[in-house]
């Protein structure tokens, strides 16, 4: 038997055991330490780790969410021993409770850009042409490759200032309403940004209505708009790992 | 591209899941020691490749490969 869990709680947050179900149907229930609790169901050995279980995770770790401040534990998150739990919430304790007063009433929201980055760079550069390409004087290879280079140069740049010059409009939009945010920038041509946003609960709606005044702003741009997800991109752990006592 | 960016927007099911994914593996409350994940490595292992491969598909589909920079501040 192993003892699987979901998320972090603050111990006054007590759940009705009987009132969720966790992975392969069985009963969760919360294991404490001081004034710190987690949300745990016991596994048998021979679970399979497939699709519907990760699911089932986010399930259980979404319900405690609608009544109070979760801090989600990575999937496959399993011990030995109740014993060995208590003495990693000992082990983490300050950096639990931290967490929790800082993700208090918080949701994540995620926010990715789809942009036409190759239309914006034929653009650049069909301008630069137009504006800067004069006839070369000293027809050398030399001359050419130098120019060349400088006209890669230049574009790349200016491709790059209409990036961030988007991602900046975008960026101050939602920032607004956020706490915290985490932003991936430039992750390929057409990924022009992949975000993360900390929000509190009270101003989701707010957050979503500001998302769907964005969608129209920019034509050419998709949006793939997420949430509200439990904070798992703003977990933030001092300690790197909890000692083992025999 | 447009085409192929709307299927994969399309897919809601299946974005919703890598959202998932992409969170639910490799964030959140991460434990390191002794006896964690004695349950099932390979699984694990398993799990990850097949993640890995449909990342990797999406991030062809979308076109090009990631570069990451990170920026983390108050909002």
């Amino acid at each position: 038997m192993k003892i699987y869990t979901y998320g972090i709680i603050d111990a006054h947050d007590r759940i009705r055991d009987e009132a969720i179900l966790g992975l392969e149907g069985a009963r969760i229930y919360t294991i404490y330490y001081l004034d710190i609790g987690i949300v745990v169901s016991e596994l048998e050995q021979q679970t399979r780790y497939i699709e519907d279980n990760i699911l089932e995770h986010e399930r259980v770790v979404e319900k405690l969410m609608e009544y109070f401040t979760v801090l989600p534990m990575r999937f496959l998150t399993v011990f030995d021993r109740k014993e060995d739990i208590i003495q990693m919430l000992k082990d983490y304790y300050r950096d639990f409770k931290k967490n929790l007063k800082r993700l208090r009433n918080k949701v994540e929201f995620g926010v990715k850009v789809i942009w036409p980055g190759d239309k914006v760079r034929e653009e650049i550069a069909s301008a630069y042409t137009k504006q800067y390409e004069l006839p070369i004087a000293n027809n050398s290879a030399g001359a050419k490759f130098i120019q060349e280079k400088f006209k890669e140069y230049k574009i790349d740049k200016k491709y790059e200032e209409e990036a961030n010059r988007q991602i900046e409009v975008i960026d101050k939009f939602f920032c607004e309403f956020a706490s915290e945010k985490k932003l991936e920038k430039h992750l390929n041509k057409s990924l022009l940004l992949n975000a993360y946003y900390l929000i509190d609960k009270e101003k989701q709606s707010t957050f979503k209505e500001g998302f769907e005044r964005l969608k129209g702003a920019a034509s050419g741009f998709n949006y793939l708009f997420s949430g509200p997800w439990p904070p798992y991109n703003f977990i933030i752990l001092n300690k790197k790992s909890y000692s083992l006592k025999a | 591209m447009d085409n192929k960016v709307d299927n994969i927007i399309g897919k809601s099911k299946d974005v919703t899941l890598l959202e998932l994914l992409d969170r639910i593996l490799d964030k959140g409350v991460i434990i390191s020691g002794d006896i964690m994940i004695s349950v099932a490595d390979v699984d694990l292992i398993y799990l990850g490749l097949r993640v890995l491969l449909s990342s990797v598909e999406t991030i062809n589909r979308l076109g090009g490969a990631p570069n990451m920079g990170i920026m983390q501040g108050p909002g």
